[in-house]
């Protein structure tokens, strides 16, 4: 009791501590001990920003993911296994319900060695494909780096990617050549949740080396439809990220000295940066949204706190939405900015959307924007919900949903008939039909006598 | 010896007391009776409300008696129809709600804190007395006969017709509408014999009730004029019958437009355009009739038919411009569905669905009036011999009656009463014939059932015909027999079919003893218990009420059939491939499915055998789509076994009610017990929906809908991974492969 | 026009002026309708017949501007209309039951049924005892009927 008690206040000052915003214990699986020394630096990087490295190899017997039916580990990182597989307690199911139980995976690959088959199951049901042969490597004669490869040109020069599309952030961009050496390729299916990080050139091709030249017939892929680094990131926002070569990460290749084949110019490698960037946007220290504070309420001035959020709204109210944003980057929460050419925006939906409103920044805090919309509800009673879906590549997903009424007019909400100039008449009608009847019923007595009187003699 | 205290009593002034008092007694045991017979269903089981639609009533009562009448009235329901939400407090009759609302409160006034449930289950035996009464005053109109009342008044207490709609529990608006109906045609009966404008007034009034409790009220808007104008065929008018009619209508009508549900229905609807056609002609008919005081017949014909031609030619133009200008609503479907028994199958399935709105078999007349059916028209017959005003209107009432009753079962409700008039009539007029054919002692006695007095008086007197010693006790005695029969009848039936709740099943142990199944409500409080508060839970709409009522969870359809194409997305839902459903579930934020499955208990209600519906009203909105055809084999025929059509196979309905049913059973030996068939020895996959739960006896079975698959695949690739099953690159990829741009 | 009317105040009803032909036009008949109304109503039954012609200006006035100018709040058209409809049947029904059965007693001291004549048969016998409701309770009738006309129409017309 004791020791589990400590346990978790250790966890929990852990996470305190840890500059990823899910935690900080890491897995790193690695086969050969002996290999670890080759990633010395990538290692200390992790540990500086507050990893909390755990090696083991996939033969171990006290390897798990899970403990009790909780993540043992926060993020893992895979190094290609030599042997035919990961074993048991890596399978795919397993690596799948990491992620599920929103658990983050780097898994790096090599083009030197055949990937096992088990790897090929996992990638594809991540709608990531590698070659069949499983065994290929990314060839490029234009893009190889001159000093290191001369023959073989499987030493890929690539510059560092920028925004993937103009509506995305770019969180892996920056000055500086990549070497990729023996990179295997992928290429990615349609699922929506694969992004592509880092893309072959146009002129590379997929070799292997295994095989004879000639033996090439169906060509798998060839240029930039074969992906180097691709993300996934799953609904629940957790973060698998493929890395084509794992010899980029080793130290070697940190600081390599580098020559493309064209200009001649000897440069050195930007490979350490890129590990960090994509180390960090795995292990969610990039690219993660918080939303804050959601409110909706009536539009009017003085608002009391029973006015916030209420259940119900009446149709053709005017509505105020707001919603607060943060993003977390490295060791702290900063205001979310929306990328220029995109838009947050809010429904107002009932089956479909009546509005779809884009929020626009209203107030900023420290550490978070506030976004707002304005709107009249619609003439449509039902029940409606504030949707915010804002589902990005590289930004964890916000999915807001907030049911509320909006119900019909009261009885009593209708404007009165006297308040309507055309009812006048009817109105009128009605009164003096009402002033007719009293005074037919006071004549009719006062002439009671009479005409009494007058029936008797007749 | 006995008959000399007897005639004292029952003489002169001191016996007209004691014959009121009598009567008074008898009316008051009636009463009794009348609601200690509706118990049963309390007795067997509990204090429970009934079936479905009581359900819904019971919940309004429920909200009407925590939040007043004012937010009542402006109800806005966002637990049912979801997420269309209904509302409610414009779109039902409140009268049967404010009725129980009132009594609750005046109790609570009186300082006796009653559950608003216990006044809710009592409610209909506490009408069905006063319709008893009210049945006495309606026939004391017709017959100056006395113990015609007392017998109609019996009748109706106990009559099984009645009886079905009014056992305890049975909240729903016919509990207080027949008692509503029969009194207002008191009324209106009263009317026309007095010319009063009093009594139209409460005619129009205790009509204004019934509108506001029972959308069967269109019968009286329909009846009334029928009789109005029967009578002016006949011609029979007078001023009392324009009194008391145009008295009637025109504050009926006004009463009836205070009901927010109705609303501008009396002037638009066609339903009601009888009542105001009828109410223009009398106008025409009291200004002929007073010009025809000054003027000679033959000019007054002249005038008449000039009259007549202009006022036709007007009001047929109009009503042409009005209809087809869409002022006038075009009839109900429910109105055409009555006149074309196959209207309804053939355009409405909704209505033609329902149970209620079959054609009548034939034994359930038998069933549900028992003797009284033969001596119905008799009773008419009678009303022909003396045909005075009031007696018109039985006879119509019978006719229009006894067709609705055999279209629609339901309608027999309204059937029920002018029976028991019509046979009371009969009834006692036998009985005063035989009784007091010669001239007796006392001829204006009542003449119940105390035989024996009668047949000592008659011993003194042989005589032969029908004034004999033997005929009077034969017709007499077999009088009694027969009342004696109806009583048990009317014992077993209430007994035995009409005072099951529904919600609480019960059947019979080998050894005799009552066994009890309790799946309905066991699965409403699981529902109530482990789901969320605002989880959405989808069924056919036969459960919306109960799943309202007793797991307090929204629904997407239920029992009030307001909006078609939603109910038709429920069937279209439950009758297609799950891919086609899934998005359909997940438009609709369902969380929870929840079937009804008799096939291992053999129990007939359930789903599968409600499925056609489920599929005529999807394929009414999507006949592209949803296909009958398709559910039925080669040679027609509705089958689960292995001969089951693909169509059916994939369907959600058959996937969910029989998911793991296999694992019941021995390999192969899987059997329904409803459809009486051996099931496909490999059960139905289930990939988008996870079972949740299901009942002790399987009859409600629910279901999860899943999330979306968080890394992106269908469900079916997510299902197959999970069991371990490797994917096969092949089968992947088919057409060209999409190229991503980006 | 006094003249016939003290000529036919003393006759009976069913005997018209003898001015009238068989193959006199329409407007000629309506004319002698008229005259004789004039000449046999009693004074207070005019008074009825002023108030119906009343109502039935106000509904006329009333239904003539729904058709003209919309009836936009249509709930308030039906109140005032159906008030002045209500009223006026109201009124018939009274006039019928106090003129109706004042003539019946001047006439004749039978009082077959509340019409005095053109009814057959049986239904005279249900006329007969009825005919004779007081006007007392008559007018009593008649003004819980109104009150409850009114208290509709306002409470529909909110």
């Amino acid at each position: 009791m004791q020791w589990s008690l400590s346990f978790l206040l250790f966890c929990f000052l852990a996470v305190v501590h840890a500059l990823s915003s899910s935690g900080n214990r890491l897995l790193v699986v690695l086969e050969d001990a002996a290999e670890k020394d080759l990633y010395f630096t990538f290692w200390s990087d992790l540990e500086a920003r507050g990893y909390d490295l755990v090696f083991q190899s996939p033969k171990s017997d006290q390897l798990s993911l899970f403990d009790l039916g909780e993540r043992a580990y926060d993020h893992l990182l895979l190094l290609p296994p030599r042997s035919k597989g990961f074993g048991p307690s890596l399978s795919p199911k397993n690596i799948v319900d990491f992620l599920n139980k929103d658990g983050n995976v780097l898994l790096a690959l090599s083009g030197k060695s055949t990937t096992p088959s088990a790897i090929s199951s996992l990638l594809l049901e991540l709608d990531l494909h590698l070659a069949t042969d499983r065994s290929s490597v990314v060839v490029d004669h234009f893009n190889y780096d001159t000093l290191s490869a001369t023959d073989k040109h499987d030493v890929l020069l690539l510059q560092r990617p920028g925004q993937l599309r103009p509506d995305t952030k770019a969180y892996f961009d920056g000055e500086g050549v990549l070497a990729l050496p023996n990179a295997a390729p992928h290429t990615l299916g349609d699922n929506s949740l694969v992004a592509p990080i880092l893309r072959a050139p146009a002129t590379a091709y997929s070799y292997n080396p295994k095989e004879d030249v000639g033996a090439v017939e169906e060509v798998w892929a060839t240029g930039s439809q074969l992906a180097l680094v691709s993300a996934m990131q799953t609904r629940s926002s957790s973060r698998f990220t493929l890395l084509g070569s794992v010899e980029s990460l080793q130290d070697k290749w940190f600081s390599a000295t580098v020559k493309t084949p064209g200009d001649g110019k000897e440069t050195t490698t930007a490979n350490q940066e890129f590990a960090k960037q994509l180390t960090a946007w795995t292990f969610k220290e990039t690219g993660v949204l918080k939303v804050g504070k959601i409110e909706h309420h009536l539009a009017k001035d003085d608002l009391t706190s029973e006015d916030l959020n209420p259940t119900i709204y009446r149709i053709k109210n005017e509505t105020v939405f707001n919603i607060e944003v943060s993003e977390y980057s490295y060791d702290k929460f900063v205001p979310f900015e929306v990328p220029a050419n995109d838009a947050l925006q809010l429904e107002f939906t009932m089956l479909s959307p009546f509005h779809r409103l884009k929020l626009e920044p209203s107030s900023r805090t420290e550490n978070s924007t506030i976004y707002s919309a304005q709107f009249t509800v619609p003439d449509q009673h039902g029940i409606f919900s504030f949707r915010v879906n804002y589902k990005r590549p590289f930004l964890t997903n916000i999915e807001e949903k907030h049911e509320v009424t909006v119900r019909h007019y009261a009885h009593n909400e209708y404007p009165r008939s006297w308040k309507i100039s055309g009812g006048w008449v009817w109105i009128a009608g009605l009164w003096s039909v009402i002033g007719g009847f009293l005074a037919f019923v006071f004549v009719w007595l006062y002439s009671e006598p009479t005409s009494a009187k007058v029936k008797k003699t007749q | 010896m006995a008959e000399s205290p007897l005639d004292v009593l029952l003489k002169g002034n001191s016996g007209r007391t004691t014959r009121g008092l009598l009567r008074f007694i008898i009316l008051a045991t009636i009463a009794a009776a009348a609601v200690s017979s509706r118990l049963f269903s309390v007795i067997r089981f509990e204090s429970i409300i009934h079936e479905f639609d009581p359900w819904f009533n019971f919940r309004a009562t429920k909200y009407l008696v925590q939040h007043g009448f004012e937010s009542f009235w402006d109800w806005f329901d966002d637990r049912t129809w979801h997420p269309l939400g209904r509302v409610t407090g414009g779109t039902l009759y409140p009268g049967l709600m404010v009725t129980s609302g009132v009594i609750y409160h005046v109790l609570r006034f009186l300082t006796i804190p009653v559950d608003i449930r216990n006044i809710c289950v009592l409610l209909a035996p506490g009408f069905s007395g006063l319709t008893a009464l009210a049945m006495y005053f309606l026939t004391c109109e017709m017959t100056t006969s006395p113990s015609a009342g007392l017998l109609a008044a019996a009748f109706m207490g106990i009559v099984p017709g009645y009886i079905s709609r009014s056992v305890a529990g049975s909240y729903d608006n016919e509990a207080i509408a027949i008692f509503l109906l029969v009194f207002t045609f008191f009324l209106w009966i009263k009317a026309v014999k007095n010319g009063s404008i009093m009594w139209g007034a409460l005619a129009a009034l205790f009509y204004g009730y019934m509108v506001s409790a029972w959308g069967g009220y269109v019968f009286i808007t329909n009846l009334i004029p029928l009789h109005v104008f029967v009578l002016l065929c006949m011609g029979r008018y007078s001023s009392r019958i324009y009194i008391s009619y145009t008295t009637w209508y025109a504050l009926g009508t006004l009463a009836s437009m205070q009901i927010p549900f109705v609303g501008f229905l009396p002037i638009r609807n066609s339903d009601h355009m009888s009542a105001l056609g009828v109410f223009g002609l009398i106008q025409l008919v009291a200004f002929a009739d007073f010009v025809r005081g000054f003027i000679p017949g033959k000019h007054f014909q002249r005038l008449l038919t000039t009259m007549i031609i202009v006022v036709f030619g007007v009001a047929f133009v109009g009503l042409v411009v009005l209809t087809v200008s869409g002022v006038i609503a075009p009839w109900s479907g429910r109105f055409y569905s009555l006149w074309d028994t196959g209207y309804a199958k053939i355009h409405i399935p909704i209505i033609a669905s329902v149970s209620e709105h079959q054609p009548t078999a034939w034994p359930a007349f038998f069933f549900d009036l028992n003797f009284l059916i033969w001596l119905f028209p008799a009773g008419v017959y009678m009303c022909f011999r003396d045909l005075k005003d009031e007696h018109v209107f039985v006879i119509i009432y019978s006719v229009l009656a006894s067709y609705f009753a055999g279209v629609m079962v339901r309608l027999m409700l309204t059937l029920t009463p002018i029976v028991c008039v019509a046979a009371a009539l009969a009834l006692s007029t036998i009985l005063d014939t035989y009784v007091f054919a010669t001239n007796g002692p006392n001829p204006r006695a009542k003449a119940n059932e105390d035989t024996s007095s009668e047949g000592l008086r008659s011993a003194r007197k042989p005589d032969v015909g029908i004034t004999s010693y033997f005929s009077k006790t034969v017709m007499t005695s077999s009088v009694v027999v027969y009342l004696l029969l109806f009583v048990a009848h009317c014992t077993w039936v209430t007994s035995n079919a009409y005072s099951s709740p529904s919600v609480v099943l019960a059947s019979r142990m080998p050894d005799g003893s009552q066994h009890i199944i309790d799946d309905y409500r066991e699965a409403y409080y699981w529902l109530r218990q482990n789901t969320a508060h605002n989880a959405k839970i989808m069924s056919w709409w036969d459960y919306g009420y109960q799943i309202g009522g007793m797991a307090d969870r929204p629904t997407l359809v239920d029992n009030n059939t307001w909006n078609n194409t939603h109910i038709a997305t429920v069937g279209k839902a439950m009758s297609s491939r799950e891919e086609v459903s899934y998005p359909i579930l997940r438009q609709h934020d369902v969380d929870y499915v929840l079937v009804v499955f008799g096939g291992l208990l053999g129990y007939s209600g359930d789903d599968i055998n409600k499925f056609l519906w489920m599929v005529r009203i999807a394929e009414g909105i999507w006949p592209d789509e949803v296909k009958e055809r398709d559910f039925f084999t080669a040679r027609g025929e509705y089958r689960v076994d292995d001969g089951a059509t693909p169509t059916m196979r994939n369907s959600l309905m058959y996937k969910m009610s029989y998911h793991n049913f296999n694992s019941m059973f021995q390999p192969g030996q899987a059997v329904d017990r409803v459809r009486g068939s051996r099931l496909p020895a490999e059960g139905p996959q289930l990939s988008t929906l996870e079972e949740a739960f299901t009942s002790e006896n399987w009859i409600i079975r629910i279901y999860k809908v899943k999330d979306l698959d968080n890394l992106g695949r269908d469900h079916n690739t997510a299902v197959a991974f999970d069991k371990g099953n490797k994917r096969k690159r092949a089968t992947k990829r088919k057409g060209p492969r999409v190229l991503r741009t980006e | 026009m006094p003249s016939a009317s003290s000529s036919a105040s003393g006759a009976s009803l069913s005997s018209g002026p003898k001015t009238l032909t068989t193959n006199s036009s329409i407007y000629d008949i309506a004319h002698t309708v008229w005259q004789q109304y004039l000449a046999t109503t009693p004074q207070r039954t005019l008074l009825l017949d002023a108030f119906m012609a009343f109502l039935v200006l106000v509904g006329g006035v009333q239904f003539v501007y729904c058709v003209l100018a919309g009836n936009y709040p249509f709930n308030a058209f039906l109140s005032g209309f159906c008030a002045a409809v209500g009223q006026f049947v109201l009124t018939a029904s009274l006039r019928m039951q106090t003129s109706g059965s004042s003539t019946s007693t001047s006439t004749s001291s039978v009082g077959s049924g509340a019409k005095g004549k053109g009814k057959k048969g049986i239904s005279v016998e249900g006329g007969a005892e009825e005919g004779a409701v007081s006007h007392e309770r008559a007018f009593a009738d008649y003004v819980f009927g109104s009150l409850i006309l009114h208290f509709f129409c306002i409470n529909f017309i909110n």
